[in-house]
């Protein structure tokens, strides 16, 4: 299969009836790419830090920094869960950009191919941030609180609720679609690129999406940070 | 749903993503965001209490420079006052040495006036003896004879009345 423009993710193989696709792989390699750097960062945790343990702290630190200016109280609920949607998106798309991804092939097809371009990936990413966000709506509202933001007897209110309703899959969409897009977007940019010329040229395309995989990770973290803090408010019904 | 179709859409793919992303949340809670959040809280605390004790440190050594400051001040004024007693004291010793010199010099002046006095009584005794012997000799001379102890007497006891 040469270099097209494929939406579908290529399957490498079946564990029993599982299939096992190339971003798959990557977004297991991306786990363990995390997980390594923070055991080994964190191994023996010293008071005076140095080397990779001040790089760690550097980001923790500021995401929690981040996510305690916006969040408040629930910081200590919130923040693992945007810091790991923010850390496992922003390696998987950088994991993305380096050689060897859609070149090296296994059966013909490419081996590596970065997760963010699969919309199986996006969108799974994308159901799990509008779960935990319902999820943690009814944990701090309390069930009633949480169905009277869709319900109201009032009909104004009522057709509001359903508008909100809507506006929560739509979420769901937006999330998935914009991390989708742009990733497979700047995979298909760069494979075109490359394939017109492949030194030097591809260089201004390839600091675009370092930039763009910052950007996209952030965006998916700061807008799971905000929907869940938006949720789990108090709606004033008066 | 055709479109989830041309997208590669596999539920068992997404129920993966999940699983993946729960582990991995599992994962940095325990490695990484606890420890790290731990270590930032504790030098947090750390710095806040240094920064505590540099403050009490500071405050108690202004505390101690006030009270040197004070002990000095202390100090300084009982030195002078003990200066100040001692140099009345060295003049009130001078005062009386001065005293009591102009008395020991008056009464030595007294003393030796007396002994002037008594030197020149005894000079004039001295002299009257001679003087006697003088008028005798002068006396056998004139008259060419010797005079008995008992007319010697008697011409002294005349002259004597004479020269006084």
């Amino acid at each position: 299969m040469e270099h097209g423009i494929v939406l579908k993710p290529e399957i490498l193989g079946f564990y029993k009836n599982f299939p096992i696709t190339n971003t798959l792989l990557v977004s297991w390699v991306a786990m363990a790419i995390l997980t390594i750097v923070s055991v080994v960062a964190t191994w023996r945790v010293k008071i005076i830090p140095s080397g990779l343990q001040n790089f760690v702290e550097a980001v923790i630190d500021w995401g929690y920094s981040t996510v305690e200016g916006l969040s408040g109280k629930k910081t200590l609920v919130l923040f693992p869960l945007v810091m790991t949607f923010f850390l496992f998106i922003l390696t998987a798309n950088w994991l993305g950009l380096l050689p060897g991804f859609g070149t090296i092939t296994y059966k013909g097809e490419p081996l590596f191919r970065s997760v963010n371009s699969d919309l199986n990936m996006t969108l799974g990413l994308a159901l799990l941030s509008a779960f935990l966000t319902h999820f943690l709506a009814v944990r701090y509202l309390g069930i009633k609180n949480y169905l009277l933001k869709w319900v109201a007897l009032n009909p104004i209110f009522l057709f509001v609720g359903i508008l909100e309703i809507i506006s929560e899959f739509t979420k769901i969409i937006s999330l998935s679609f914009r991390l989708f897009g742009n990733i497979f977007a700047g995979e298909v940019v760069l494979s075109t690129v490359a394939g017109i010329f492949a030194f030097v040229v591809p260089l201004p395309f390839y600091f675009l999406e370092i930039i763009v995989g910052f950007v996209q990770a952030a965006v998916f973290a700061m807008l799971t940070l905000v929907f869940m803090i938006l949720l789990s408010e108090k709606h004033e019904v008066k | 749903m055709e479109i989830l179709k041309d997208f590669g859409i596999n539920p068992l793919l997404l129920a993966a993503q999940v699983v993946n992303f729960f582990i991995l949340l599992f994962i940095l809670k325990r490695f990484l965001y606890k420890p790290v959040l731990k270590v930032l809280e504790e030098r947090k605390k750390r710095i806040e209490e240094s920064l505590k004790q540099a403050e009490e440190i500071e405050k108690k050594l202004q505390a101690t420079e006030e009270q040197s400051e004070k002990i000095i001040a202390k100090s300084l004024q009982q030195a002078q006052k003990i200066l100040d007693e001692t140099k009345q004291a060295a003049a009130r010793m001078l005062e009386g040495a001065k005293e009591t010199s102009a008395e020991i010099i008056s009464d030595a002046n007294v003393k030796a006036s007396e002994i002037v006095k008594i030197r020149q009584v005894m000079l004039e005794q001295q002299i009257r003896e001679h003087a006697g012997d003088l008028i005798i000799l002068a006396f056998e001379k004139i008259i060419g004879k010797r005079l008995t102890g008992k007319e010697q007497k008697e011409i002294i006891e005349e002259e004597m009345k004479n020269i006084s």
